[in-house]
């Protein structure tokens, strides 16, 4: 609440406190409309002598009667004006914090997936503001207004009535709160719970169609349903009673300030005409509160939004020199790495890399081949200067990685698992690698990737949308996408973290003759797991618990290693001669 | 409205439990604002509190009757939309088995587990919402314009004119605010897709250089979004400010009427009273029917789509018995031809192939050559356009037959692995097998000794997410295979394995 709602709230005062009298005025007209009618006919039942007696209250009516119905539709569009502002700086803030530490989002899931997530729990904090927040802080302003008016003419009766519409504003909401929190969370658990269940069934659907026995499945998913119904009954009833109270309080309400204008008329305060009139604005003004328990209930539901990303923590990004003086003195021609007795550990016990030495001329190909878990991905975050070594160095060109900053990405030029593809035209994703390439220049980064004549093919050519292509776009071909851009982007370093994982071995062996062909000159550091393409590189080293174990050409391992000879008869695709244009 | 509403079962012993309550509901409002009048005109003719204090008690008891009517009607649509919804969804989860892979691969995967968690759910608040609405806009304002009617003519004309009025102006406004929305949708659509879009790829902007600089990128698009947005809403708003308007200035017309009639000795202040208390009730139904427009829309979406999948044509029509697969057994498929809607190409043409007793059958193909057609139709997943099986001399027109599928065991290029313990996972075909038999058909797989390495042995828990997914494939692969399977398709389970 503090980080993510209040101090928008301090921003925007203006525009906040302009929603909120909107929103009372708004209850309030209607009050004063139900009040003047009230006291227009009461006064016209004392038959006065012309019409122009009650030309006040006519004008009364009409003039609440059509302001209310103004004031609540400004007053809602101030609302969303007001939310659609505070999530635009949400959303700026959110990117901030996490543009820098991007790299480092480390979990089980996709780093694309919680970053969605994040962006949806933003989207999600709109209603808090305009179902709970707002009509909150509405209720709340009515109920102070109607206690000051009642206070003026009587403090015992105001008393009363703070006690009891204090019963609509206060304790039935937080009794609501606190009732639906527990439930809500037991509810969302098994959910959750019956989420994955059934997921997992659908995607092993084939296997429970062939063991014939899905009849049991229906059941057992039907009893897990049975109780979860269970729960929303008990909800249910809550709300409903809550309901029927609630109305309990509303007529009592409604007789008190009926009792109390009577004993005013009595002792002469009033002129009788006001019975009416306070009798039906009470019954118009107390139903407002009604929803608030409702509202408040729900609370709980925007909570797990809110700590996620109260959870997200600016982090004081790795010591980061702005080279920028420097960085146009870099040559971009001749880049060489040298990392020198490297260690790197997230702990200390456990070094991801362990004195880890290596020299990289500029033009020379590279693959790293090691299990997942064997410190590949962490060697590359330091290379790239993401991460800062605990001892030892990694120079380009003599410069500290991690000094670079904004200018790795004029030195190395990633290809990863998952390019990721923007929802704009082909030509803009495919133009991200240099912003300033002419059409003609990405045509002929297409062409290289092979992918030009498929493209023109496209409904509208290169101004076809990424996604309404659907799933035109193969593993394969996206990955060329990828190549594209980083042929645009044209730096003499690109680094590979295993981009034809999950292609079959004729699209992979395919993409990496693509790669290898349009990456001449280029240095390029490969990670991957097996050895397919291996040959084509000048040399290949394995990783192992932090250090290498083998190192050497190709040909150089065949001949001296008895284990990579077995690991490389393992892997080479044994059809690929026979089959690989064949078919 | 929605036809389909009357469709389901019990759907008309629960309207008419609805209606009757309604209609005492109708009755107890009239009564309600009729005692508070006749109080408040009572004490405004000079009559002391105590001698009121009995038609205040009885607009009391009124108001709290009502609520428990309005508590009892939900429940009637409560339960009986948890009773529909739970047959929908049975009805449902029966067809997915019976449509099989195909069908789920079509839809997505995702979509499916939606459709049937959120779906039914959304269904179900769409019953529980649309049926008490219905009575109530159809059945009390009437009662409440009849019982005016009675007492103060022009009253009840103003209110009766009001609502096609209304009506009309918020269709109009209605279809206003939806062809301005269908003009923006696209580019509403990218704007609103930019955040995530933008989130989502960060990594890739980060190696492109591109993040820092993208912030902008980011606020001018939000801004421009929200302009976006503000346009439609001025617009969309006025819809329900339209009814706002309407119902005030009736309620303002109706009191400044009655006024006059007042001053002219026409009407006691009784009747008037009942008649301003009332206006409100008159309209509350109607304003009701437009809240919760889009759980409505979507339960109803939801609904329609349900029943879609439910009015497919599902593969599985007549069982007929097939014996055990044996040594003498023979099946054949003659002129068996596939043709998809969306391709002028026949996936498979007149397909012919005869086996007998148990063999080792290959079938290779380049991919498209329709490998995974044929596999479906032989699973029993897809039936074919054209052509015929024969088992034993059987004559089947498809293969979507339980007794069939039983038999088969399915080794997919990927095999699925359910997020369970390995032992279960084993005996998955077979649930009552034994301790010993699941040892041995990992024994016989070439499992034992991987299975022993896993930290708790046959009880560690594999399957979507976790670290020995590798492995569990490799087991399964292996196992499933050998508990006791009758006839086998292989889908090149070895093609590209490896790490």
């Amino acid at each position: 609440m503090e980080n993510w709602i209040f101090p928008y709230l301090r921003q925007y005062r203006g525009l906040f406190a302009l929603a909120i009298l909107l929103g009372s005025l708004t209850i309030l007209f209607g009050g004063a409309l139900m009040f003047t009618s009230g006291y227009l006919i009461s006064k016209a039942a004392t038959q006065p002598e012309s019409i122009l007696m009650v030309y006040v209250p006519i004008v009364g009516v009409r003039a609440f009667g059509i302001a209310r119905a103004v004031l609540s539709y400004v007053g809602r569009l101030a609302g969303h004006q007001l939310v659609l502002k505070i999530l635009s700086d949400m959303r700026a803030r959110l990117y901030k914090i996490i543009e820098p530490q991007a790299l480092f989002l480390r979990s089980r899931l996709r780093t694309g997936d919680i970053l969605g997530a994040l962006a949806d729990d933003i989207e999600h904090l709109q209603d808090f503001y305009l179902k709970i927040l707002f009509p909150s802080i509405v209720s709340l302003a009515i109920y102070t207004v109607i206690i000051i008016c009642a206070g003026l003419f009587s403090i015992p009766f105001a008393i009363l009535l703070a006690v009891f519409i204090g019963l609509l504003v206060f304790v039935g909401p937080i009794i609501s709160y606190i009732y639906m929190k527990t439930k809500n969370e037991q509810w969302k658990r098994r959910k959750h719970q019956l989420y994955q269940q059934f997921t997992d069934t659908i995607f092993g659907i084939s296997d429970w169609i062939f063991s014939g026995k899905y009849a049991t499945y229906i059941q057992r998913y039907e009893t897990q349903e049975q109780k979860l119904l269970e729960l929303e009954t008990k909800k249910h009833s809550f709300v409903n009673w809550r309901d029927v109270l609630n109305q309990i309080v509303l007529g009592a309400i409604v007789i008190i300030a009926i009792y109390w204008a009577n004993e005013q008329t009595l002792r002469g305060e009033f002129s009788p005409t006001v019975i009416a009139a306070c009798g039906l604005a009470a019954l118009s003004l107390v139903e407002s509160f009604l929803p608030l328990a409702g509202a408040v209930s729900e609370t709980s539901s925007y909570q797990d939004s809110l700590k996620r990303l109260e959870a997200i923590q600016p982090q004081s990004p790795p010591l980061q020199i702005e080279a920028d003086g420097r960085k146009d003195s870099l040559n971009l021609s001749q880049v060489t790495i040298e990392i020198n007795h490297l260690s790197f550990g997230y702990t200390s016990e456990t070094p991801l890399l362990d004195d880890f030495s290596l020299k990289i001329g500029q033009g020379e190909k590279i693959a790293i081949i090691g299990r997942s878990g064997s410190g590949k991905s962490t060697l590359l975050k330091l290379i790239q200067g993401a991460l800062v070594p605990t001892r030892g160095e990694v120079l380009i060109n003599g410069m500290n990685a991690h000094e670079l900053a904004s200018a790795v990405p004029k030195l190395m030029a990633v290809l990863n698992q998952k390019p990721y593809l923007f929802n704009t035209s082909v030509m803009n994703n495919i133009r991200l690698g240099n912003p300033e390439a002419t059409d003609e220049e990405v045509y002929e980064a297409a062409k290289m990737v092979q992918l030009h004549e498929m493209i023109m093919q496209l409904p509208k050519g290169y101004e076809t949308n990424m996604h309404e292509t659907g799933s035109r776009f193969s593993g394969g071909e996206r990955q060329r996408i990828a190549l594209a851009r980083v042929l645009l982007q044209n730096t003499p370093i690109v680094i590979m973290d295993e981009p034809t994982v999950g292609l079959d071995p004729i699209t992979e062996a395919n993409l990496l003759a693509t790669i290898f062909a349009t990456l001449k000159g280029k240095t390029i550091i490969w990670v991957t797991h097996h050895l397919m393409g291996v040959e084509k590189m000048d040399r290949i080293l394995f990783l192992e618990n932090g250090k290498i174990t083998m190192d050497g050409s190709h040909q150089q391992l065949l001949k001296s290693e008895e284990r990579y000879r077995r690991l490389y008869a393992l892997d080479r695709p044994l059809y690929r001669g026979e089959w690989g244009n064949g078919l | 409205m929605d036809k389909a509403l009357f469709s389901y079962k019990e759907m008309k012993p629960v309207l008419a439990g609805l209606a009757i309550l309604t209609a005492i509901q109708g009755a107890i409002i009239i009564i309600q604002a009729y005692f508070l009048a006749d109080a408040i005109s009572s004490l405004f003719g000079g009559d002391s509190f105590a001698n009121v204090f009995k038609k205040l008690v009885i607009f009391f008891l009124a108001l709290v009757i009502r609520q428990l009517l309005t508590v009892w009607k939900k429940n009637i649509a409560y339960h009986f939309a948890a009773k529909t919804g739970k047959e929908f969804r049975e009805s449902l989860l029966q067809k997915l088995f019976q449509l099989g892979p195909r069908f789920v691969k079509e839809e997505g995967s995702g979509q499916t587990v939606t459709l049937v968690m959120e779906g039914i759910m959304k269904f179900r608040r769409y019953l529980e919402l649309i049926l008490p609405k219905l009575m109530n806009s159809a059945m009390i304002p009437a009662m409440i314009c009849i019982f005016i009617f009675f007492i103060n003519i022009r009253s009840a004309v103003i209110l009766a004119l009001a609502v096609p009025i209304l009506i009309a102006f918020m269709i109009l406004l209605g279809l206003a605010a939806k062809r301005k929305a269908d003009r923006q949708y696209e580019s509403y659509q990218m704007l609103s897709n930019h955040f995530v879009d933008s989130l989502r790829g960060l990594e890739t902007l980060k190696y492109l250089g591109l993040s820092r600089q993208h912030i902008d990128q980011i606020i001018l698009v939000s801004e421009r979004y929200r302009r976006a947005t503000m346009g439609t809403l001025r617009i969309a708003f006025l819809s329900s400010f339209a009814l706002d308007f309407f119902t005030m200035l009736s309620i303002a017309t109706v009191a400044v009427f009655l006024g006059i009639d007042l001053i002219n000795g026409k009407m006691e202040l009784r009747a008037a009273l009942t008649i301003l208390i009332l206006a409100p009730e008159y309209f509350l139904p109607i304003r009701e029917v437009g809240a919760d427009y889009h759980a409505t829309l979507d339960g109803k979406n939801a609904g329609k789509r349900i029943q879609e999948i439910l009015d497919k044509e599902s593969l599985q029509q007549k069982q007929d018995p097939i014996p055990l697969w044996q040594s003498t057994s023979t099946f054949s498929v003659k002129g068996v031809s596939v043709h998809f809607a969306d391709s002028d190409r026949p996936a498979l043409q007149d397909i012919q192939f005869f086996v007998s007793g148990s063999k080792k059958i290959g079938i290779i193909g380049a991919s498209g050559a329709g490998k995974s057609t044929l596999i479906d139709i032989l699973s029993g997943f897809l039936a074919p356009s054209s052509g015929e099986f024969q088992i034993n001399g059987k004559k089947l027109t498809t293969l979507s037959q339980l007794n069939w599928q039983s038999q088969i065991t399915y080794i997919p290029q990927h095999p699925y692995i359910f997020h369970d313990t390995v032992f279960n996972n084993i005996r998955f075909y077979h649930p009552e097998a034994t301790v010993k038999e699941v040892e041995k058909a990992a024994e016989r797989a070439g499992l034992a000794e991987m299975i022993q390495s896993l930290p708790n042995g046959f009880e560690t828990i594999i399957g979507e997410g976790d670290n020995h997914r590798g492995r569990g494939a490799e087991l399964k692969r292996r196992t499933r295979t050998t508990d006791r399977p009758r006839a086998g398709i292989l889908k090149q389970p070895s093609y590209h394995h490896a790490g």
